[in-house]
């Protein structure tokens, strides 16, 4: 058990046996849900069909290119949605950072619209389109980290709120320039544009998936590795510097995966919100605040809880399909809401 | 074995704090330093712990230049305690306690680390602390747990004789006598142990029975380095902190143990 855990790179002295147990439960809930999804459907394919292979043609089909692409997709971002709002929230030491709430999501959300309404402009076809709409997405996303590090004084500690305020304005600057994007666009422009308000994870294909399958899972390898200096941080700065910790690089890291991981997902999925948030703090409540065990656990919570919500959006009211940011929205906000009560209360 | 600072000069947002300083902070010994408020006592402390750089001069430990040692060979060389910034997330106190333990690469003595944590909580007598949460202590319980994290970064087997350094700003903040007296006591043993031990004290009686040696700051300049009875002279006192001092061997004065 714990040699299968170190092949995520965790140092086992700083996870519990109980942390350990916990986060096989949460590998075996990604696992469960990756396959319920895979079978639920418009069209249901049994279980057995599954694994003896004697699916019918059409079943094929539609798993291998419409539906095992989709829950993938759902998985993987929910799994850096989940392990970047950990990372977010612990290298602000701010229990509300959440990559949505503070502007990422749209600056990468802005980055990508740039690429579908001028970039088409310049490259003339999408050839390319694979690659530049995650790369302009993480480029967006960068920028809003990099604007929010001078805004915190290299991410100072500056109170609770602070950030989220700043998040309000990044987010509403990131809005006027996909709404002003959006009034240039073309008919079939907009069409491309239009799921990013509410996110989802519908058309997705292998070639726009394969790029986001690598960026997002080298990002999150790099983010597991920085999970104890996340937990020194949490001393202060001076302090982690005095057990050995770069603070310098750790911010240059984490600025760097978050961006590539949340960007490489709102490319292709829109933005999604209150993953980030939520998750973190349910995989804290389930096993401990330590990053060891919370940043390979936020991914697979994440990851789960994407699938099923994804499969819930194209399953409650067939054949019309649920935007599945709407059901996220619809859980995370009152969720935001007792959170800040109890900071509040704290 | 010992940290030496040849001439230093320290300067922090433009103002200068501290003024061609040459202290030695020695194996086996504890050297306090006493002063006025900003007469740059922790400024000091920084500027051997290595968190900020002087302007002019440089500070060795034993033969080597600290600006030549990576930030990792620090945290195994020397581990310091300050003042202590909130935590934002609820970890168990033992985790906070855990977070002294710097994984040492090759040398790490990682199969060591249940017994060596196990070994610093009961020296500090947190023991009936380390399942709580850390947000839940007391000023003081919180100050203690930090203590027994700077102890531990400091761990070794017991025949390990590589040099080790701890440096405390004001550790006894916010304890009440008994723990005050018995942190002491923990640092004096560790001293004897042979390790280098660095306090920044604002109480002189404090400061008079447990130092070794005491070096006296003001305005950012040394006044007078030595054994306490040659530093801690009422005339001198006096003018320091500008109100009249007077020495006494106290007929009224407690002692404890």
């Amino acid at each position: 058990m714990n040699s299968f855990i170190n092949a995520f790179g965790i140092k086992n002295i700083h996870v519990s046996s109980n942390q350990i147990f916990i986060l096989n439960a949460f590998i075996l809930l990604t696992i469960l849900a990756f396959i319920l999804a895979c079978i639920t459907g418009s069209i249901n394919i049994s279980l057995r069909d599954l694994f003896t292979s004697s699916l019918d043609d059409l079943s094929r089909v539609v798993l291998i290119e419409i539906r095992l692409p989709r829950v993938i997709l759902a998985g993987l971002v929910g799994a850096s949605l989940g392990i970047s709002g950990a990372a977010l929230q612990g290298l602000f030491r701010n229990p509300l950072a959440d990559p949505g709430l503070i502007g990422v999501s749209a600056g990468a959300a802005l980055g990508a619209t740039l690429v579908i309404v001028l970039g088409s402009n310049f490259v003339g076809s999408f050839a390319l389109g694979s690659f530049l709409l995650p790369m302009g997405a993480i480029l967006g996303a960068m920028s809003v980290i990099l604007l929010l590090y001078f805004l915190t004084k290299g991410f100072g500690y500056q109170g609770v709120t602070y950030m989220l305020l700043v998040g309000i304005a990044v987010n509403a600057i990131a809005g006027v320039g996909i709404g002003i994007l959006t009034f240039i666009s073309t008919d079939s422009e907009l069409r491309g544009l239009t799921f990013w308000t509410m996110g989802s994870f519908g058309g997705v294909t292998w070639p726009l998936l394969i790029p986001a399958i690598l960026i997002i899972l080298i990002s999150i390898s790099l983010m597991m590795t920085v999970s104890r200096n996340l937990d020194l941080i949490q001393l202060g700065e001076p302090e982690a510097y005095r057990l050995g910790v770069d603070v310098k690089k750790l911010k240059y890291k984490i600025i760097l995966t978050c961006a590539a991981a949340v960007g490489a997902s709102v490319s292709l999925s829109g933005m999604i919100g209150f993953v980030g948030l939520v998750v973190p703090h349910l995989v804290r409540l389930f096993g401990g605040v330590n990053h060891n065990f919370l940043m390979p656990g936020s991914a697979f919570v994440g990851a789960s809880l994407m699938i099923i919500a994804d499969m819930l959006s194209r399953t409650i009211i067939q054949p019309a399909e649920l935007p599945v940011g709407l059901l996220t929205s619809a859980i995370g906000s009152p969720f935001f809401l007792w959170l800040i009560f109890r900071i509040k209360r704290g | 074995m010992s940290i030496k600072s040849n001439n230093i000069d320290i300067s922090l947002g433009g103002r200068d704090i501290l003024n061609n300083i040459s202290v030695e902070i020695s194996g086996g010994e504890i050297t306090t330093v006493i002063g006025p408020n900003g007469a740059g006592k922790s400024t000091l402390l920084k500027g051997l712990a290595g968190d900020v750089k002087p302007d002019k001069g440089n500070i060795f430990y034993d033969d080597k230049n600290l600006i030549d040692i990576n930030i990792q060979e620090r945290a195994f060389t020397r581990s310091v305690m300050s003042q202590l910034q909130p935590i934002a997330f609820d970890f168990s106190v033992r985790e906070i306690i855990e977070m002294g333990w710097v994984d040492r690469g090759q040398s790490d003595y990682a199969e060591e680390f249940e017994n060596a944590v196990m070994d610093i909580v009961l020296k500090c007598g947190v023991e009936n602390l380390i399942h709580r949460n850390f947000n839940t202590l007391s000023g003081g319980e919180q100050r203690r747990i930090h203590f027994a994290r700077t102890l531990l970064q400091l761990w070794r087997p017991s025949d390990a004789k590589d040099p080790k350094y701890l440096l405390l700003d004001e550790p006894t903040a916010n304890l009440d006598l008994t723990y005050e007296v018995k942190m002491l006591n923990i640092i004096k043993e560790v001293a004897n142990e042979g390790s280098g031990v660095m306090l920044v004290l604002h109480d002189l009686n404090l400061a008079a029975k447990y130092s070794d040696k005491i070096i006296l700051l003001s305005d950012g300049k040394t006044v007078e380095i030595g054994a306490p009875k040659d530093v801690l002279r009422a005339e001198l006192l006096s003018v320091i902190y500008d109100i009249d001092i007077e020495i006494t061997e106290d007929p009224l004065f407690i002692t404890y143990y």
